[in-house]
């Protein structure tokens, strides 16, 4: 009897589930929410939890800030920004997963997305849909391609503008340097390796060695002996956020080498450069953008940031925040034109930006011209400060 | 109450399905399938079209390891094989895309001759280990071929038509994926009906028996990886018209893992498993998404409870396992024999 009963408890467990889940895809058939103010909507594909979590966390931040730095303020034109974020475990199928929902349910206007994988899936998307206008955590080079990826941009330059804003600094600071490039064997590993190439010879820089690693690899022995060989002036890690850096900086310093090490945008926030211990101090990179803690000059937005958030803010938070700043503005841009906002004229908006004050965020004033923002600096690790502090000025790579 | 079901022939005993209600209910399930793209949104279509795919991959691998009781750790690769192939062969000759298929199902199933010819000589544990090189030898392939791969960037794939019409979007790739799939369910499900599928199940129970009894070993494992591969091709090739880019880190080990955990968790040996095991794998994650969702938690619910998700996601697998290790076909098996036998208990 007692089997009997926990029998029928469980059917009808499972045509209750039956009955609670069918209806669901048919409700939400339904036209997406349109509010009555008309909200302006930024949907995202946020890695909440996965391997890129560390900073899908701090983008998510970031956009939440910034807009609610932005509707307090009245939103754009009295139109609230509402923000519609799901996880994707940073896996391209979750992200258009999410993608096609949030994109169901409401009118979206704007979106982030978390890998370069998932923006070349969604751009036929982009492009049938002709409302939406894209930026995300991609900095591949392929993306830099306006007429590939017409409704997309990227917020700072491509990975191989990083490069080349490390070996126009190598090229200034000693003329005719040995570099070596360490990457990673993956797509975003190899993403500026030929450009590099070509950078170096124009630069009339040695790139005497590359190096190829598996992506978080820990035994970098061998390698390190190629290094010691060559002996560079530079060593360009790219590919990687921190494994295998610290272990080439390690081994590397047992030996006694004189390179110094340089990185690109992901493994240069301040936590992570911190962690790679101290003999990372004098550690190298590229950054498009001020750090939380930097004080000089006028930075009207990072001294509100740190009003907001006592605590010290990653550099994906600060990506997040200066993503959402351009894509709201390219919505204002477009409402003050007296625009619809199509996908297509909100890029003509935002490529109509030239010398826009991002309140600190970035050092210069900002114009945007193709898909990517050439511009970043060079920072270098002083663990006496424990902080990432700048080496050189502002450097525009011309596009 | 259903009292039995008389069997008069050999014919009638091997029949897929016996009882008027079971074709009742397949025209039921069939008419709900022709419906359901024009009453779900985008999102629910989305997730029809990556659940059949996963159906599909599933099923191949549960003929190799189900059926066979061959271990493999290649059925990404295979897929991948698969997908690169419709890709090259739909952006170089823009050939029709069912030539397509057939072709990346094709050419996983020759990658699939050669990956089991270790399963000759090794089982278990050691033939999963040495189909993981499947993976390694076709993520070189794919980043390394860069005149036909596009390397490390992959490959951007023009939507497939039919007729003149773009399958551009999932409405339309649905009326491809759904069918398709079909049929090969069908195949598969009929593949066990025959001498082949017998001499698979023979293999799996007690490999020598089965050679003593005259099944040859060579032939029929290898057949066994031709049939999965070919399968994993084909859904590749599904793949790669319904996300429409491909690159050399779209088919990761995860991704064998994750076909691997959905014939475990749907049932070993029985296609409904696989069925079931590819709705689970993929629709709980989004599920538990939509209750998250639901809870009156505000702004920061997503951020706090994602984690719990995905702990969530891993227990309900693990719990799977312990107390149902014959996977969801036998859960359902069960709920059917409750149904049939009511009032009574068995």
């Amino acid at each position: 009897m007692k089997n009997l009963r926990r029998k029928i408890g469980l059917a009808t467990l499972a045509a209750a589930a039956a009955l609670a889940f069918a209806p669901l895809a048919v409700a939400q058939k339904a036209a997406p929410k349109a509010d009555a103010k008309e909200d302006i909507v930024l949907g995202g594909s946020i890695p909440l939890t996965g391997v890129f979590a560390f900073a899908g966390i701090a983008i998510d931040l970031g956009i939440k800030d910034y807009l609610t730095i932005l509707n307090e303020s009245g939103g754009i034109k009295g139109r609230k920004v509402r923000y519609v974020p799901e996880d994707t475990g940073y896996k391209v199928d979750q992200s258009m997963a999410a993608f096609k929902k949030i994109t169901s349910q409401n009118k979206v206007n704007l979106y982030y997305a978390d890998s370069t994988a998932f923006v070349k899936t969604v751009n036929p998307e982009l492009e049938r849909a002709q409302n939406i206008l894209m930026t995300g955590a991609s900095f591949a080079k392929e993306i830099s391609n306006a007429q590939k990826y017409p409704l997309q941009f990227m917020v700072g330059p491509d990975y191989s503008e990083m490069v080349g804003i490390l070996l126009q600094y190598i090229a200034k600071t000693k003329p005719g340097a040995k570099v070596a490039l360490v990457y990673s064997d993956t797509e975003f590993g190899k993403d500026p390796v030929d450009a590099a190439r070509i950078e170096a010879r124009k630069l009339g820089l040695n790139l005497a060695l590359e190096i190829v690693t598996p992506p978080s690899s820990v035994d970098v022995s061998a390698e390190v002996i190629k290094l010691r060989r060559a002996d560079p002036d530079y060593t360009i890690f790219h590919g990687y956020v921190s494994a295998p850096i610290p272990e080439f900086i390690n081994q590397a310093k047992a030996l006694n080498l004189k390179t110094a090490f340089m990185g690109t945008f992901w493994s240069m926030d301040n936590t992570t450069v911190m962690r790679m211990g101290a003999n990372a101090d004098g550690f190298l990179g590229v950054m498009p953008y001020r750090y939380y803690y930097d004080t000089e000059g006028k930075s009207p937005m990072l001294e509100r940031i740190r009003k907001m958030r006592p605590e010290y803010q990653s550099t994906g938070y600060i990506q997040g925040f200066l993503s959402t700043m351009l894509l709201t503005e390219a919505v204002k841009r477009t409402l003050d034109a007296g625009n619809e906002l199509t996908g297509k004229n909100m890029k003509t908006a935002l490529s109509s930006i030239r010398n826009f004050d991002t309140g600190g965020i970035i050092g210069v004033p900002l114009s945007i011209k193709g898909n990517s923002i050439p511009i970043g600096r060079i920072y270098k690790a002083d663990f006496k400060q424990q902080k990432m502090v700048p080496a050189s000025d502002w450097i525009t790579l011309q596009q | 109450m259903r009292i039995g079901s008389a069997k008069e022939s050999y014919a009638l005993d091997a029949a897929l399905f016996d009882s008027r209600t079971q074709y009742a209910w397949i025209g039921v399930m069939l008419v709900a399938l022709c419906v359901f793209p024009f009453l779900a949104s985008e999102y629910w279509l989305y997730l029809a079209c990556l659940v059949t795919i996963n159906i599909a991959s599933t099923t191949g691998l549960n003929i190799l390891t189900g059926y066979t009781g061959l271990v493999s750790l290649g059925q990404a690769a295979f897929m991948g094989l698969g997908a690169y192939t419709v890709a090259i062969l739909q952006i170089r000759y823009a050939s029709p895309f069912l030539l397509n298929l057939l072709a990346g199902g094709a050419v996983a199933m020759l990658a699939g001759v050669l990956v089991g010819l270790p399963s000759l000589r090794v089982k278990g544990l050691y033939l999963a280990i040495a189909t993981i090189a499947a993976g390694v030898i076709a993520h070189f392939l794919f980043s390394h071929f860069s005149l036909l791969t596009g390397g490390s960037s992959g490959l951007s794939i023009p939507p497939a038509r039919f007729f003149g019409i773009e399958l551009d979007d999932s409405f339309k790739l649905y009326w491809v994926i759904v069918p398709v799939t079909a049929l090969m369910l069908l195949g598969a499900a009929n593949l066990f009906r025959t001498r082949i599928g017998r001499a698979f199940i023979a293999i799996r129970d007690r490999d020598i028996s089965a050679e003593v009894l005259g099944i040859s070993l060579l032939h029929y494992k290898l057949l066994s990886f031709a049939i999965s591969s070919f399968y994993a091709g084909v859904a590749g090739g599904l793949f790669a018209y319904f996300f429409r880019a491909v690159s050399p880190e779209t088919f990761p080990l995860l991704m064998s893992i994750f076909f691997l955990a959905a014939v475990i968790v749907g049932g070993m040996g029985t296609i409904l498993g696989s069925v079931l095991g590819a709705v689970f794998m993929t629709l709980v994650p989004e599920l538990l998404k939509l209750i998250v969702g639901w809870l009156p938690l505000g702004g920061n619910a997503t951020l706090i409870l994602s984690p719990v998700r995905t702990i969530v996601f891993g227990l309900m697998i693990v719990l799977f396992l312990i107390f149902e290790p014959h996977g969801l076909a036998e859960v359902w098996r069960r709920i059917r024999r409750l149904f049939h036998l009511w009032p009574f208990c068995t």
